[in-house]
């Protein structure tokens, strides 16, 4: 090679800057980063990472109020005093779940899958309970769980259905005292159900883990982010009507999820002891959207809906699901209803308005409901 | 696969350059070739088999077209032209066969089957392979240019496949036309200046599509998420808006991607947008919108059907004939058809009527062009006809039911995308591709394309790795 043309060469290289700096760049950002390095073909790395941040997240929590979290568990719940098989099933391990699940197989048909569920529900369950509403109860319908490979999630088994309560008509006032924490479907609620009195706390991807940090809430109708801990506080609440879960479906796992949410509600009741919380369930996604191969599926969300049902003691802690207002007989949200196969159309939430309305609690004791 | 994908960014294309670049000069169509079938087979492992197969009939059908038998025959110009034709008979039947039964065979059958009541015809719901309606248009294109003897030197098997493979364009355009990468095809240099200004102008396109397109898509989203029908006059404008700009940027950031490939491969591919936003009338609008796909039509439709050499009453057919296909190739709906129509309909009175001085008088031109422009791609875009009523009803500012996405609602729209709206704007004017090339050697656009190109990476990292971060419910 003559001096010459590695002199052109050099030449050329010069003239090259953008290229230099984008493949020098390129190979130093994939030794340095695994999402675009070699092991980005390997899925387990995101999945991996993201459940250390969360054990993370979970191990500090337990240090501090988690210390006992089944003696807990079991104390909110039992102070429902009903011994119902269904909600022994609850409490007990997942062993004995299925036994469970075994048993009640000749009272209640064989449910093959989840996606047969509401069906079933709507048809056979509701006018049985409807008999005998057992004031505070909160009823988990079994079914056949399928096998779930999934870090993420199991089959729950069950469908939690609606605490049964003699629930009242709430007036116009009856929301002035009430706040709604959530994600983009309670922006939703904020957006198209009109509760011009209640206060809402709520982000587009917000989790049950970032509630209470120290990052935020938006508030909407100001529109500033606020500490939602300090909000909490200083105002007094009626009620809370919180629904969370969507976003957690990629997130740790459930059972990080369900001792999340209890965290979070302990320290909600010690703040606002007056206040009447209600959990509300998540509401299935659409069968275009739902997908059995990622985490993103109605099995997923009704594993979480049963697990904060689980909090729900029919006192002062009550779960509601208002899934049958708008899913399919196989438990499907009706493609009709929505776009994205998550969020209702606006016009939809004219329904649940009147969910909501129908589904209020009178505080009993003494005059301690304001308003 | 995607390019805007961590697989073609940090995979597929550095491993391919690395090949491309130290290969000898003979193979660099061969390895382009497998290259563009490994890129495509990733993504469709079983529809490049099809892709292969028409290529394979494509080839030897253009072959056949002018083959010449060894012994002497009567009539042998006679013979020569029949089988020419046979040739590109058999070549139309297979290639807008396949596209028809991929494409338009459930459209097709389930409105035969509405309209008699009687399932007469199965539905087949076929997935579509992707890029079809694209090299499906090639391959004619090319065939038809055999045919008509537009085509010099005709391609060996290798540069022909090469030709409709080809990784930058395969799966979205723009139609490449023969004649126009055949110099480069046979014999290419690739230079140093052209890696450096291939790389920035694909840095370019990646942002517009990573950074403009799918951010001001989620506004879309959100107000379709909303539900057509309830929306404030203001929300619905908005949402088109926002729909206009994301088709726009997308589709402009692809083919400018394709582009910069191009370049870094030696060839010139032509380009297929020229601020489109900016016209003063529709039928200047579609002059500078998808401007391959509109000279394919012009030449290999309308011109071949008289374009408008027959007298008034056949142009207005054939404008029909080509706007119909435009409208039905972007999609197998009626919608589509509508939204073609749609512009046989406009441009048709813009060439009768008003045309002429619109494109005079600027303002009122653009303001026409823009109040327009957005109303069709709401046709383009919902595919529910009942739906898509109800959005243009909102967009005239009349409700069936009540207004439930109102001011407020559109207040923080705006808030939350004023300033990607913004960014919108500033590039739908011919400004930003003006100092691109004024300052593309410049060390600040350098630094700014670089710093383009990583932002991109990571908002494809972020929501590719995490579905739940990227769609945020």
């Amino acid at each position: 090679m003559s001096r010459q043309k590695i002199k052109n060469w050099l030449e050329n290289v010069y003239n090259c800057p953008y290229l230099i700096l984008v493949v020098v760049s390129s190979v130093v950002a994939m030794l340095c980063f695994d999402e675009i390095g070699i092991r980005v073909f390997d899925h387990n790395i995101s999945a991996e990472r993201t459940v250390s941040v969360v054990g993370d997240i979970v191990r500090a929590e337990e240090n501090q109020t988690l210390s006992e979290p089944p003696v807990t568990l079991e104390e909110v719940q039992n102070t429902g005093e009903t011994e119902t098989e269904i909600q022994n099933s609850a409490l007990e391990n997942s062993q004995e779940n299925s036994e469970n699940a075994g048993e009640r197989k000749e009272e209640v048909d064989v449910i093959q899958n989840t996606e047969e569920l509401n069906a079933d529900i709507q048809e056979t369950k509701i006018p049985e309970i409807k008999e005998e509403v057992e004031k505070g109860v909160t009823r988990f319908l079994p079914y056949e769980p399928l096998e779930i490979e999934s870090r993420y999630y199991s089959d729950a088994g069950k469908i939690a259905l609606t605490t049964e309560y003699p629930y009242t008509l709430a007036n116009d006032s009856y929301f002035n005292d009430a706040a709604f924490l959530g994600d983009s479907r309670t922006l939703g609620i904020y957006d198209y159900v009109g509760l011009d009195g209640a206060d809402f706390f709520c982000d587009n991807g917000m989790t049950i883990f970032k509630l209470l940090k120290d990052d935020g809430v938006t508030e909407q109708g100001t529109g500033q982010k606020v500490d939602l801990k300090q909000v909490l506080q200083e105002r007094h609440y009626g009620k809370i009507y919180m629904m969370l879960g969507m976003n957690e479906l990629g997130y740790g796992n459930t059972t990080m999820y369900m001792q999340e949410y209890l965290s979070v509600v302990q320290q909600i009741r010690a703040w606002q002891p007056d206040a009447i919380i209600f959990i509300m369930a998540n509401l299935h996604v659409s069968k275009e959207k739902n997908n059995m191969e990622t985490e993103f599926n109605n099995i997923n969300i009704n594993d979480k809906n049963v697990a904060c049902a689980r909090l729900a003691n029919g006192v002062d802690i009550f779960y509601l699901d208002s899934n049958p207002m708008f899913t399919d007989s196989e438990g499907f949200l009706q493609a009709e209803m929505t776009f994205d196969g998550v969020h209702l159309y606006a016009k939809h939430y004219d329904k649940w308005r009147q969910f909501l309305v129908e589904h209020a609690v009178e505080k009993e004791s003494s005059g301690e409901v304001t308003e | 696969m995607l390019f805007s994908s961590v697989g073609f960014l940090f995979r597929f294309l550095p491993i391919f350059m690395i090949v491309y670049l130290i290969v000898p000069a003979r193979y660099c169509n061969v390895i382009l070739l497998v290259g563009s079938l490994v890129f495509y087979g990733v993504g469709e492992p079983y529809f490049v088999l099809l892709l292969v197969l028409s290529v394979l009939v494509n080839f030897a059908l253009s072959r056949y077209m002018f083959w010449e038998p060894k012994s002497p025959q009567n009539n042998r110009k006679k013979k020569a032209a029949k089988r020419r034709k046979r040739a590109l008979f058999l070549a139309l039947v297979f290639d807008f066969g396949a596209l028809f039964v991929f494409k338009y065979w459930d459209f097709a059958v389930e409105n035969v089957n509405g309209l008699t009541g009687n399932q007469i015809l199965p539905v087949l719901s076929l997935a579509l392979p992707l890029g079809i309606s694209f090299y499906t248009f090639q391959m004619v294109s090319y065939l038809l240019d055999c045919y008509w003897g537009k085509i010099s030197k005709r391609a060996g098997l290798v540069d022909f496949a090469t030709y409709i493979c080809m990784f930058p364009q395969l799966i979205a355009g723009p139609i490449v036309r023969y004649g126009e990468v055949s110099e480069r095809m046979a014999e290419r240099r690739i230079r140093i200046r052209d890696l450096e200004n291939g790389l920035k102008l694909f840095a370019a396109g990646l942002g517009l599509k990573v950074l403009l397109a799918n951010q001001i898509g989620t506004l879309w989203n959100t107000i379709m998420t909303a539900g057509p029908g309830n929306l404030h006059v203001l929300v619905a404008w908005l949402g088109a808006l926002a729909y206009s700009f994301q088709i726009y940027f997308d589709f402009w950031g692809y083919s400018v991607m394709a582009m910069g490939l191009g370049k870094m491969l030696g060839f010139r591919i032509p380009r297929n947008f020229d601020n489109p936003y900016t016209s003063r009338s529709i039928a200047e609008f579609w002059r500078r919108w998808h401007i391959t796909l509109g000279s394919w039509f012009k030449e290999y439709v309308y011109i071949p059907l008289g374009g408008n050499r027959k007298g008034s009453a056949r142009t207005v057919f054939n404008l029909f004939v080509v706007w119909a296909l435009t409208g039905l190739w972007h999609g197998a709906d009626w919608n589509f058809l509508l939204w073609g129509l749609g512009f046989f309909l406009v441009i048709s009175l813009e060439k009768k009527t008003y045309g002429k001085w619109m494109e005079q008088s600027s303002v009122l031109g653009h303001i026409y062009t823009l109040l327009l422009i957005p109303v069709t791609w709401i046709i383009f875009a919902i595919t529910d006809i009942r739906q898509l009523g109800a959005y243009l009803v909102n967009m005239a500012g009349i409700h069936t039911g009540g207004v439930l996405v109102g001011t407020g609602q559109f207040v923080r729209y705006l808030k939350e995308y004023g300033i990607l709206l913004i960014a919108c704007v500033i590039f739908i004017t011919p400004f930003p591709k003006k100092w691109y090339h004024k300052w593309k050697d410049r060390w600040f656009m350098i630094i700014f394309l670089l710093l383009i190109f990583w932002w991109s990476v990571y908002e494809i990292v972020v929501g590719s790795n995490n579905p739940f971060l990227y769609f945020r419910f």
